[in-house]
């Protein structure tokens, strides 16, 4: 990991059962293992793994804040979005060939853009992106029915 | 295969909580969808170089299907994700300006045993903020004698 640089922002994603999800993660979804922070009674205390150039953290559930989707019902209070330059419905047959549970199957959506969204074996909510056509915020407006998109708020 | 990853964070208002995020934490916001109703259909900020997502909690199921996506608010404050920001210089200003607009901070500027200096605060609907900035640059052989850990590059 000498060369990775960490970028600004990295989310921390809870997991009741780290471990298999790392392993799931590694395997299916070909993100790297850079580091396993290991508890003396041998549990995960931390963990870090990269994607692209990108980096999660895949932890436990620490306390009453940090909770699975598997012990929330399946509720998410974020999703992650991966966007790949190729290969979107090669990602979304192999994660739905691991085990993933289809919340969308691969469509094109009106913003120009190939999507899908997937649920891992713990509930997270993954989807994915793949840009087929470059369109201005006011094509994608005028394609959506949106009132407008702007760049400020 | 060129890949970014992007959190998306869910809120009851995310108008509120963009404002929020804007003044206390400094993040820009560089779009912006609304529906013919006013509501938030999408919005992005950038934090750093990385950017995040900002999405209304998901009522409709022909949106998004079975998923569900809500704000820890409406999870008695429970939270599937954090999110950790790196920053190259100015965390304990950064705190003071999170602090002064409203955010409970939960963690106060500390060093940590692995070489950054951290806070963390909770925003307005409870999501949990981890902010970081490297102070240090210990081994892996000087963290485990700190801190009584083992470390390892994979499994």
């Amino acid at each position: 990991m000498s060369d990775f640089k960490r970028p600004s922002i990295t989310s921390g994603v809870s997991y009741r059962d780290p471990k298999a999800a790392l392993t799931w993660l590694e395997q299916e979804f070909g993100f790297e293992p850079m580091m396993v922070v290991v508890n003396e009674d041998g549990t995960i205390g931390h963990s870090e793994m990269r994607f692209g150039d990108s980096m999660i953290f895949v932890g436990h559930e620490y306390d009453a804040k940090h909770k699975s989707p598997a012990s929330l019902d399946g509720v998410n209070t974020q999703s992650l979005h991966l966007q790949v330059d190729s290969g979107l419905d090669a990602l979304f047959e192999r994660a739905k060939k691991a085990g993933a549970k289809v919340l969308r199957e691969p469509a094109d959506q009106f913003y120009g853009e190939r999507s899908a969204m997937v649920a891992d074996p713990e509930g997270h909510t993954w989807s994915f992106g793949q840009v087929i056509k470059a369109m201005s915020f006011d094509e994608m407006a005028k394609a959506g029915g949106h009132q407008e998109i702007r760049e400020r708020l | 295969m060129l890949t970014t990853l992007t959190p998306v964070v869910f809120y009851r208002d995310p108008i509120a909580a963009m404002r929020f995020l804007e003044a206390a934490f400094g993040f820009e916001t560089t779009a912006l969808v609304t529906d013919k109703e006013g509501r938030v259909g999408h919005a992005m900020m950038k934090v750093g170089e990385s950017e995040i997502g900002i999405g209304q909690e998901w009522a409709s199921a022909e949106l998004l299907g079975p998923a569900s996506l809500k704000s820890p608010v409406s999870l008695g404050g429970a939270g599937s994700q954090f999110i950790r920001v790196q920053m190259s210089e100015g965390l304990d200003a950064h705190h003071e300006r999170a602090r002064a607009a409203g955010a409970t901070i939960t963690q106060a500027p500390a060093d940590q045993f692995y070489g950054d200096r951290t806070y963390r605060a909770l925003d307005p609907e409870g999501h949990v903020w981890n902010f970081a900035q490297t102070v240090a640059t210990p081994t892996d052989a000087e963290m485990e004698k700190v801190s009584g850990l083992t470390f390892k590059t994979s499994l």
